[in-house]
């Protein structure tokens, strides 16, 4: 590197800052004028201009973190609204579960469905929407109103007839004057016995599924009763009598029962009691259920008050009458067949009072709960934390309904109180918890890192662990460097050294041009056909990695045995085509050879050889590809600044050195190398954040698995290939989008952190060797 | 001995080696490749011969030539070697299913290259390698038999390619027009509908006119059918190696040769007309095929937007930093962070420009001046535009470096001189040093113009595309359009060489996008070393 050169602009500014003209008539006065105009508007622009263009570019990191940090804000909950609603039909007796409320996805129109019939309201205003159906209690007292899981507004109302009438809300988007209103309607089904005659329901499970409803009853006299539709007869109504099937769940609990779950395929049946136990039937075949295990779900005392499961029915939310909640997963355990396990896995913040209602979110895996002392809490599993802890009311909460788009809530007391909320919570999904540490996900039996980031459906677990990215791009930096770095700086130091200068003015360019290779290209080479190869010649490759130094050596020590006279002719030129041919021919032996070299090493099938001795798999696009293709794309940035750093060291220090008696090795390695030293370790700092950034290498020849292996044989996917593949797809303003701004941001002040080190290392280093 | 020994091991002689060692792998490796793209590149347009083999069990293949292996497990006591096997490209997808073929060695009885093998360049379905039986014309044969019908394949084959170049002149020319127009007025139907002052006969005069172009169109529709039955009116009989008859539509076949008759000079002269064809014409079959002009002109038009925006601003943060600003703390650490920069990974301008450019600047634009267009994106998605705007902002640190070197290296005494002789300092800037300091701008340009030619990563996020509908540069105001899509040479070959679903037949266009490719950016990298040269020679002698 060149020292930099005294700067002229401090001595510029002291010159006179107007012109100098020779004195003369008033053209010259006005001349000089404008000409000291020009010059100010010129310095004005120019500063402008630079300042402008500096602040652009510094403004990048700006942007990157202003798109960044909303991924960390916290959540929040606003109300928009609390209006008195009228509830129940009289005073008297309250059955326990009497309320559900909810809300459309656009949080313009609420409805509460009590057992004195359906309301509906309009948010933000609260004003009574005048729709009410009271006409459904015709069929009988209602005892119980149950909500099925899953997306839609759909209810089973049990009466005390022993019927249960199944019930739908749907709300249609009117548009006038491209306003749009909500239209709330109310679909009414033909009512169905749940319970045999005589009995009357006092808690009620209710599942709709494609061939009609579900329901799981508990009567007064302490009985269970499941009642499944078999075969398509519509969403609300049995078409024949024969269809329905109805078994008793025996035996029943001893304790009452507390809460009741059905997944949303009917399939499993979740119950619990009072003695704080759950029950864990499979209805698969309705006619004979099925009891796949008992689990202790609280404490002594305590017993299970509210249950639910999050969308995709693989994780289950249990809240207990001491206020705790707690999250178990289904666990497939090879051991007890097909049936799954369900195992507590995470707890969250306690409640005050006991849980009354759990509701999931239809979009992602956040759920709210609330209690007896009205408070709501709203959750995240993946990252097991409570975001936001709202006091609603001083009466139990009874209805909860997370909204559609998980945006808002709705929720209704026991004093009949309705309130509205606008839940703010963009990407409950990435807390540095789930970003940076193992997590344990849906599916999964124990924690790990995993990047997963997106599937064709809602009900997928996002799963965004950084680490395997971010361990994908050191493994290909480490494996690009350790090829690079030992070509490079021992290229370098001939170069500069030993080289004749009309040599050295051809192969440094040379060299250099392959810096300005378009890595796309590289990339193209690597993937479709050097891998291909690598994997027919691994044998030979692997061979060559010891043939070619061995061969150097020998070369080396049979030239020294040459005469004296041939010495004395030999140029660089010759060297170095001496160098290339041995090369070269070592390289082609290793590779002709290479089915021998399979037999004699690898037993004749190298893959095999690898897997039953390391125990690893061949993949063809592996990190030995990328150290290769990586490497020629780092050798040349190495190289060249190496180089510079090395034939800057003065030549009398050199010749000081030499004339002393140093031998030429001597010189080399106490003297050269030392001072160079600091040119060389930024030579290898601004190679390493060109190996860290490359995209389309990465891309090209790596198999994009983002797995934690350091295993040589087998892929890895980079934060930066993970942006090409990944950002085409995520929406605008998403987590996913913002995350991988955030790998862009690593990216960012990774290079950045180690070029400022180069260069300031390079700077001091290079003051304390000048005064040699 | 042991004294040599050492002396030899003291002397670093084996070091010195290893290190010429390093420089010889390094160059060996620029060279093979440099070696393998131009092998594979230029190979792509030569045309091979076809070789016709007869295989043991009575069957013929007729294919060129693509290579040789052994087999790989089939070393066998009696076999040290083990047994070989060859591969062909058999053409001929929509008979085979894949265009190539491996033949085991000792199956091949015998193997010729007949001179009246023919090889079709068709529009669809890759090449046909076999023989020609008999042209047709309405069904009814009109020549028949080798030589007879070969010379009425070449003439009807001529006649078909004029009448698609009438087609194409009318679909890209007459009728792009017409959607153009047609377009043009229903978004100002719209604004008008929007802006709710429409009068009624303003929007009359907008649908009769729309009227009016639809009538237009549908001419040169009608038109437009008649000649394309004009390419079924011929059709060519052809028979593959073992006599199966296939029947195409003159209009299928782009170009017939009879590889095995042809000398080396009509080789050579067919060898020219491939590369003009690759440069000049329009891709085919998911870009596999035909050209890559537009991938061409797309990465020109980007590279000369991205110069326009790169050059002043990095000049004048450069003269900035060098010739105004205060040397001190402030100017290193700025000089730091803008050197930091051009370590950036390119990735990261990608992203930053979709989020800044694309979705923040473009939507804007879009709510504020393209309201009529709404949901459709003018300038809120990828486009020329934003992608030369990233690959500028990517560029400009090198620009700046590359012009701060310049600076520094003209010599003192000329400042000195100009403003003793009385001159500004603006004056001695733009007179004086700005000249000195133009090779080290020019290097600077020269090497962000290579950089931003071979970049990919960024642009995939900013507006290129696989394949683009249209030109970003045309007849209709205002001639350029920035907002367009548009293609890339380097994201060709991404795209070609790792998304087409026939990678292996692709592979030879990847090779050909990519000799084009290298053989730009290295131009451009050895014009900046050279003009690097003559301008330190130019100062050396001065700058005492």
């Amino acid at each position: 590197m060149t020292p930099p050169i005294d700067t002229p602009a401090d001595w510029v500014e002291a010159a006179p800052r107007r012109p100098i003209e020779p004195t003369g008539g008033g053209q010259a006065v006005a001349s000089r004028r404008v000409r000291a105009f020009v010059d100010h508007t010129a310095t004005a622009t120019i500063a402008a201009g630079g300042l402008a263009t500096i602040f652009a570019i510094l403004g990048i990191f700006v942007y990157l973190f202003v798109e960044v940090a909303p991924l960390f804000y916290s959540s929040s909950m606003a109300s928009i609204v609390a209006a008195p609603v009228r509830t129940h039909s009289g005073a008297g007796e309250q059955a326990p579960q009497s309320i559900v409320t909810g809300v459309d996805e656009y949080l313009e129109v609420a409805y509460v469905v009590a057992t004195n019939g359906i309301t509906f309201w309009r948010l933000p205003s609260g004003d009574p929407l005048g729709v009410e159906v009271a006409a459904l209690v015709d069929h009988g007292r209602v005892t119980a109103v149950a909500r099925a899981g899953g997306k839609g507004h759909r209810f089973g109302l049990a009466n005390d007839t022993g019927s249960v009438v199944p019930v739908g809300i749907e709300f249609q988007s009117l548009f006038t004057d491209g306003l749009r209103t909500i239209q709330p309607e109310v679909v009414v089904g033909r009512p169905f016995r749940a319970v045999q005659q005589g009995d009357r329901i006092t808690r009620l499970a209710y599942g709709v599924r494609d061939e009609g409803p579900v329901t799981v009853a508990v009567t007064e006299r302490g009985r269970l009763w499941l009642t499944k539709a078999q075969e398509a007869g519509g969403l609300f109504a049995f078409k024949e009598k024969a269809d329905i099937i109805q078994t008793g769940l025996k035996p029943a609990p001893k304790a009452p029962v507390t809460a009741l779950l059905l997944d949303s395929l009917g399939e499993t049946v979740l119950i619990a009691s009072q003695a704080g136990r759950m029950y864990y039937w499979d209805i698969q075949e309705a006619e004979s259920p099925r009891l796949m295990g008992t689990y202790q779900a609280t404490r002594e005392g305590d017993f299970v008050t509210a249950l639910s499961y999050l969308i995709g029915d693989r994780s289950l939310i249990v809240g207990t009458s001491a206020g705790e909640v707690s999250a178990w997963m289904l666990m497939l355990d090879p051991d007890r067949g097909s049936d799954p396990r369900l195992e507590k896995v995470r707890e969250f913040a306690r409640h005050e009072g006991a849980v009354t209602v759990i509701s999931p979110s239809q979009r992602d895996k956040g759920f709210l709960t609330a209690d007896a002392t009205g408070q709501i809490f709203v959750h995240y599993l993946t990252s097991g934390q409570t975001l936001v802890e709202v006091h609603a009311s001083t009466a139990p909460i009874e209805g909860l309904m997370f909204s559609p788009k998980a945006n808002g809530a709705v929720a209704v007391d026991g004093q009949g109180r309705l309130s509205a909320y606008t839940i703010e919570n963009e990407h409950p999904e990435a807390t540095l918890k789930t970003l940076f540490r193992p997590v344990l996900y849906e599916g999964y039996d124990e924690e790990q890192y995993i990047w997963q980031s997106s599937s064709g459906s809602d009900e997928f677990e996002p799963k965004f662990g950084m680490w395997p990215l971010i361990f994908g791009t050191l493994k290909g930096t480490l494996y690009a460097m350790l090829l690079a770095t030992p070509l490079a700086l021992l290229g370098a130091i001939y170069t500069a050294m030993f080289m004749s200068p009309t040599l050295r003015a051809v192969v440094k360019p040379a060299v250099e041009i392959m810096a300005a290779l378009p890595t796309v290209v590289l990339g193209f080479l690597a993937g479709l056909w050097f891998a291909p190869l690598l994997e027919e010649i691994f044998p030979g490759v692997a061979a060559a990695f010891w043939v070619v130094p061995a061969a150097i050596v020998v070369t080396c020590v049979a030239w020294q045995g040459l005469p004296p006279w041939f010495h004395r002719q030999s140029g660089s030129l010759l060297e170095l085509a001496v160098f290339m041919s041995v090369i070269a021919g070592s390289v082609y032996l290793c590779l002709a050879m290479s089915h021998r070299i399979e037999d004699w090493m690898f037993g004749g099938d190298y893959k095999q050889f690898l897997q039953s001795v390391f125990g690893t798999a061949y993949d063809q696009r592996n990190a030995l590809v990328i150290a290769f293709a990586m490497g020629i794309a780092v050798i040349p940035t190495i190289f060249s600044i190496s180089e510079d750093s090395i034939s800057n060291v003065p030549r009398h220090l050199i010749a000081g050195s030499l004339a002393m008696g140093a031998t030429l090795w001597q010189t080399l390695w106490r003297l050269v190398l030392v001072s160079a030293s600091p040119g060389l370790f930024s030579a290898l700092m601004i190679g390493l954040g060109r190996a860290v950034g490359e995209t389309m290498i990465v891309l090209m020849a790596t198999g994009n698995t983002p797995i934690m292996e350091m295993n040589l044989f087998n892929g890895f996917r980079t934060l930066s290939a993970n942006i090409a593949v990944e950002m085409p797809e995520a929406p605008h303003g998403g987590t996913l989008y913002r995350l991988l701004f955030l790998s862009g941001l690593i990216l960012f002040i990774f290079t950045s952190i180690v070029n400022t080190i180069a260069e300031v290392v390079r700077q001091r280093l290079r003051q304390r060797y000048s005064q040699f | 001995m042991r004294n040599s020994v050492k002396k030899f091991w003291s002397s670093g002689t084996l070091f010195i080696w290893l290190c010429g060692a390093g420089v010889a792998a390094s160059l060996l490796l620029v060279g093979g490749l440099l070696l393998l793209i131009m092998i594979n590149g230029l190979g792509y347009f030569w045309p091979h011969d076809l070789v016709e083999l007869t295989l043991r069990d009575g069957t013929r293949v007729i294919g060129e030539l693509t290579g040789r292996e052994t087999i790989p497990h089939s070393k066998t006591a009696g076999n040290v070697h083990g047994k070989t096997r060859i591969s062909l490209k058999v053409g001929n997808r929509d008979l085979y299913g894949l265009d190539f073929r491996w033949v085991d060695e000792d199956t091949i009885v015998s193997r010729a290259t007949p001179r009246d093998t023919v090889a079709l360049e068709r529009r669809e379905w890759g090449n046909f390698y076999g023989r020609v039986k008999e042209v047709r014309r309405a069904g009814q044969a009109i020549a028949t038999g080798g030589e007879e019908a070969w010379k009425a394949l070449l003439a009807v084959v001529d006649q078909a390619n004029e009448t698609h170049a009438t087609i194409r002149s009318i679909e890209k020319g007459a009728i792009g027009d017409i959607n153009y127009e047609i377009e043009q007025a229903r978004l100002e139907m719209r604004e008008l509908k929007m802006e709710g002052d429409a009068t009624s006969a303003e929007i009359d005069r907008l649908e009769a006119e729309i009227e009016g172009l639809r009538a237009r169109y549908q001419r040169h529709v009608t038109a437009l059918e008649s000649l394309y039955d004009t390419l079924h009116e011929h059709s060519v009989l052809l028979v593959d190696a073992n006599g199966r008859e296939k029947e195409l539509a003159a209009g299928q076949i782009i170009r017939a040769l009879r590889p095995n008759a042809m000398g080396v000079f009509s080789k050579t002269l067919e060898y020219a007309a491939n590369v003009w064809t690759v440069l000049s014409d329009e891709p085919r079959e998911a870009n596999t095929e035909g050209g890559i002009f537009p991938a061409i002109f797309g990465t020109v038009m980007m590279v000369l937007i991205m110069s326009v925006a790169v050059v002043p601003f990095g000049v004048l943060a450069a003269f900035y930093l060098r010739e105004y600003a205060k040397q001190g703390l402030l100017v290193k650490v700025v000089r730091i962070a803008v050197n930091n920069l051009a370590g950036v990974p390119s990735i990261v301008f990608g992203v930053f420009g979709l989020g800044f450019f694309v979705y923040a600047l473009g939507g804007t634009i879009d709510a504020l001046f393209y309201p009529e267009a709404f949901p459709n994106p003018t300038f809120g998605t990828g486009g020329l535009l934003w992608a030369s705007l990233t690959l500028a902002l990517m560029t400009v640190p090198v620009v700046i470096v590359a012009t701060e070197e310049g600076l520094s290296a003209v010599p003192r005494e000329y400042r000195e001189g100009a403003v003793a002789l009385g001159a500004t300092k603006f004056e001695s800037m733009f007179k004086v040093i700005l000249p000195c300091a133009m090779p080290g701008i020019l290097t600077g340009l020269i090497l962000a113009v290579s950089r931003a030619t071979g970049e990919v990563a960024p642009l995939m996020l900013t507006g290129v595309v696989k394949l683009a509908p249209a030109l970003p540069l045309d007849d209709h105001f205002p001639f350029l359009h920035l907002d367009r899509k548009f293609m890339h040479l380097g994201f060709h070959i991404y795209d070609v060489g790792f998304q087409s679903p026939n990678v292996e037949a692709a592979k030879p266009m990847v090779y050909v996008t990519t000799l084009i490719l290298v053989a730009v950016v290295i131009l451009l990298n050895l014009s900046a070393i050279a003009l690097r040269n003559h301008m330190r020679k130019k100062y050396r002698g001065s700058a005492v």
